[in-house]
């Protein structure tokens, strides 16, 4: 197997707009992610935790891996995204098997 | 009234409260788990649930049931344009602050109503099994008022009130307590027998060490409050009492039960801090949730918990008795 470059998205934004952030991810030609819950965290308006209460602050990491049409189709949508919602992305190189998976 | 207000603070969930608040302010490493909260939040959706529909299928359907049920309605879309034009008038919120935080008062929040439930049933005051229903139909209506106060800056979001509705129809809580209701009513007498270990001496425990992660998370939230003004906390405080006083007028002009206008009361002046802050960010993501949400579970869940319920219940019997 030979080792592919491909686009690495970290995305971090509320719960509660989780699924529309994973129906964006479709749209963009991802074919998979994943989903991990937060703890705890800080930024410009304070420390924020998860309470078990109300998800209404609660993070949400979406790590996707996909090529780079689809990362750029991704970073397009986020872009609008993110004028109207909080949350942040980042985008890495990786290096990884079966390239043909993502 | 001072003696029931006094047995009130001083019952175990309360003084339970108390003590998480107290070690939550003085920083103590004292938590639970949030697994562990999600699980007893579920076990009193459940109990609550299923002993309302039992007690309904018990009672059949009434005309009471439908009185209570206009009037829940009647106030949840009332009390956020009330609350509205008062956060307006007294503070400098922006618009959709101000609206977001008028949703959470228009709506009702499930663990003021089972400590409310608690309370009432101790005091002798034999409420309808169908206020569980109630509490259901109170969910919404504040929401999709509030959105309509806060449009104006928003259009885009308009065509979002189908999404919106769905998220909170189906909020996890709002399933279980009316599924549990349904069941309780399909199950009656018989389904009591096999969970009454289950969903009655239980309750008081599971409800104590509930309160005790709730007095936790409301001191985290006034720890972490930097957006709250003594204007804002004055509305936390007395926003409740002015519910309170709608819920009665209504009470008396539609004819409800005393018992379930004590209720009533005690819904109409809580405040949502699950359902309605997720619908919120949703909806309204410009909208401060430092403000909405330390109000709610901050100033006003404290307030109602330790003074609200034994007040709003002899304010009841005092002028519908």
């Amino acid at each position: 197997m030979t080792p592919t470059t491909r686009k690495k998205l970290e995305i971090i934004i509320e719960a509660p707009l989780l699924g529309r952030v994973e129906a964006l991810l479709g749209a963009s030609g991802a074919r998979g992610w994943s989903v991990f819950a937060s703890l705890a965290g800080h930024s410009s308006h304070g420390d924020w935790r998860s309470d078990g209460l109300s998800d209404a602050q609660d993070k949400r990491l979406v790590i996707a891996v996909v090529s780079d049409a689809a990362a750029q189709a991704a970073l397009e949508a986020l872009t609008g995204f993110f004028q109207d919602y909080p949350g942040v992305v980042y985008v890495s190189d990786v290096t990884v098997l079966r390239g043909e998976k993502f | 009234m001072f003696d029931l207000a006094a047995q009130n603070l001083l019952s175990p969930a309360i003084l339970f409260f108390a003590l998480g608040l107290a070690a939550g302010l003085l920083r103590s490493d004292l938590s639970v788990p949030e697994t562990a909260a999600k699980t007893l939040s579920l076990y009193l959706m459940l109990a609550i649930g299923f002993k309302g529909g039992v007690e309904a299928a018990r009672a059949g359907l009434s005309a009471d049931f439908a009185t209570a049920a206009a009037a829940g309605v009647i106030l949840s879309l009332a009390i956020p344009v009330i609350a509205f034009y008062a956060l307006k008038t007294i503070s400098t919120l922006d618009r959709p602050t101000a609206a977001a935080t008028a949703a959470h008062y228009g709506s009702v929040s499930v663990v003021t109503f089972a400590a409310g439930s608690d309370f009432l049933r101790a005091s002798g005051v034999d409420f309808g099994g169908y206020m569980v229903a109630v509490v259901a139909l109170m969910e919404t209506p504040a929401i999709l008022v509030a959105l309509m106060l806060a449009q104006g800056g928003t259009a885009k979001r308009q065509g979002m009130q189908g999404a919106l509705l769905r998220e909170v129809a189906l909020n996890g809580s709002v399933v279980l307590l009316i599924g549990a209701f349904a069941i309780g009513a399909i199950t009656g007498e018989r389904g009591m027998q096999r969970l009454d270990l289950f969903v009655n001496p239980l309750f008081q425990g599971v409800l104590t060490l509930f309160l005790l992660d709730m007095g936790l998370v409301a001191a985290r939230r006034l720890r972490e409050a930097r957006a709250l003004t003594a204007p804002l906390v004055a509305f936390g405080l007395l926003m409740p009492l002015v519910s309170c006083a709608c819920a009665v007028g209504i009470s008396l002009a539609l004819g409800v039960r005393q018992e379930d206008a004590a209720m009533l009361a005690i819904l109409a002046a809580s405040a949502s801090y699950i359902a309605v802050p997720a619908a919120m960010r949703i909806a309204l993501p410009q909208a401060d949730p430092g403000v909405y949400l330390t109000l709610s579970l901050g100033i006003t869940f404290p307030f109602n918990l330790t003074i609200g319920i034994p007040l709003y219940q002899a304010v009841t019997a005092m002028l519908l008795g």
